[in-house]
């Protein structure tokens, strides 16, 4: 049987996870009894492989970066900023958010007794992690690694959930520095999207979805002795599958 | 909104999709400084309009107006031709031949998972600017086809359309034995 035009679109749509349930099945028949709607399957799944193998990942030039936070200095800069090459360290200064580079930096841009309320800060500390050119501290899909690492360093490691089977996939894990006191972050994946897991000590209980922050979605839970902040610009529902996910996730033993 | 305010949130929305921004600049000019200005241009946009932002996808936001920044440079820089919409039906029919007796077992698949880089670029490249940046934008950067329509400003039923026809001409140009 030939493909027509409309057929090919719901076989991309298909390969792309975009049918919903019951018109997915419908295809998966479809595709089982046509060998012609398997191969093109088999080609299209190819292309997209070795798209996303062979493609080098594209980076901003460090010098492009600089020029582009030069927009965001204070006046009047801005005004000039074409030729505005501003030193590292005025810049450091003006975007101290973006430019932290480490744990001490942002100890430092945050600063002890700072009253920037803790969802702005946690906001920064995902999105310094999203521009540095790794956004955790250990990388490692293995909740076996993960864990001991955080172990070594803080008094107090949080729970490690293997969430690869829901579509959440580990990456890995930071330390980050909320007011004086260093926490565990752990890094998971969703689809393209970086979501940040903040643990700090218990607050209070419930799961709240907070109002975003510039786009960010923000959830938070308490387990135990630890409350736990995700922090993503995954879509907020999605967010909160994440939450329950983690919440309903088995730890490590 | 105070300036403060603006650069605080230019920092939190458009910082961190700077590589995405670079990346999408660099597939639809064609190379790296063309790219450069763009992104500097579509970041002076972003910074201007970030009051305008309204929350909610700030990738998507960034990548719209990189777009709309990087076609703008191609109507000032490129023929006529390099950007006309293409008529969709206009566009020849791609035909990946319907050949059963190859299932399973399937030359071309084997041909495309082997294209190295060079190939794949100059596929990719030769693609109108439309097809093109639907197919970066998707198997790229991994939005998903409703960013998509958004950031081209088309329906997901023509995103869907760009995005078939588009992989159907890069897998006939590496599925051919060369």
């Amino acid at each position: 049987m030939t493909m027509t035009e409309n057929d090919r679109l719901l076989l991309n749509a298909y390969i792309d996870g975009e049918l919903d349930p019951a018109h997915a099945l419908e295809f998966e028949r479809r595709l089982a009894d046509n060998p012609a709607f398997a191969d093109e399957r088999t080609r299209i799944e190819a292309l997209r492989g070795v798209m996303r193998e062979r493609l080098p990942r594209e980076t901003a030039s460090p010098a492009l970066r600089r020029r582009v936070a030069a927009l965001a200095r204070p006046q009047p800069f801005a005004t000039t900023w074409r030729a505005g090459w501003a030193s590292m360290a005025a810049m450091a200064a003006s975007v101290a958010i973006a430019f932290a580079a480490g744990s001490i930096a942002t100890l430092v841009a945050i600063g002890p007794g700072s009253r920037e309320p803790l969802p702005e800060v946690l906001v920064a500390s995902h999105v310094r992690a999203l521009m540095a050119s790794q956004t955790v501290d250990v990388a490692s899909s293995d909740r076996h690694t993960v864990k001991p690492w955080f172990n070594g360093k803080l008094p107090q490691s949080p729970r490690v959930v293997d969430l690869t089977a829901q579509g959440f996939p580990l990456v890995g894990g930071r330390i980050d520095v909320i007011g004086l006191t260093p926490v565990p972050t752990l890094v998971y994946r969703a689809r393209q999207h970086v979501i940040s897991l903040t643990a700090l000590p218990a607050s209070r209980r419930g799961e709240t979805t907070l109002p975003p922050i510039d786009g960010y979605n923000i959830v938070e839970w308490t387990d135990g002795q630890l409350t736990y902040w995700a922090v993503s610009d995954l879509v907020a529902s999605e967010l909160e599958n994440f939450a329950r996910a983690f919440r309903a996730g088995e730890a490590e033993p | 909104m105070d300036r403060g305010d603006s650069r605080t949130r230019f920092a939190n929305v458009v910082m961190p999709h700077l590589d995405d921004a670079y990346s999408l600049a660099r597939w639809v000019t064609g190379n790296r400084a063309d790219a450069e200005d763009v992104v500097q241009e579509a970041c002076l946009r972003a910074f201007r309009g970030i009051g305008g932002f309204s929350g909610g996808n700030g990738r998507a936001w960034v990548l719209t107006i990189v777009r709309n920044a990087a076609y703008d440079w191609l109507r000032k820089n490129r023929s006529p031709a390099v950007i006309q919409v293409h008529d969709l039906e206009a566009v020849e029919r791609v035909q990946v031949p319907d050949d059963a007796t190859s299932a399973g077992n399937n030359p071309e698949a084997a041909l495309i998972a082997r294209a190295d880089e060079a190939k794949l670029e100059a596929a990719i490249a030769s693609l109108p600017a439309m097809f093109r940046d639907t197919l970066v934008l998707r198997d790229v950067q991994g939005l998903d086809y409703r960013e998509i329509a958004a950031i081209t400003c088309v329906p997901i039923g023509t995103v869907m359309s760009r995005l078939a026809r588009a992989r159907g001409r890069v897998i006939v140009m590496l599925g051919a034995d060369t």
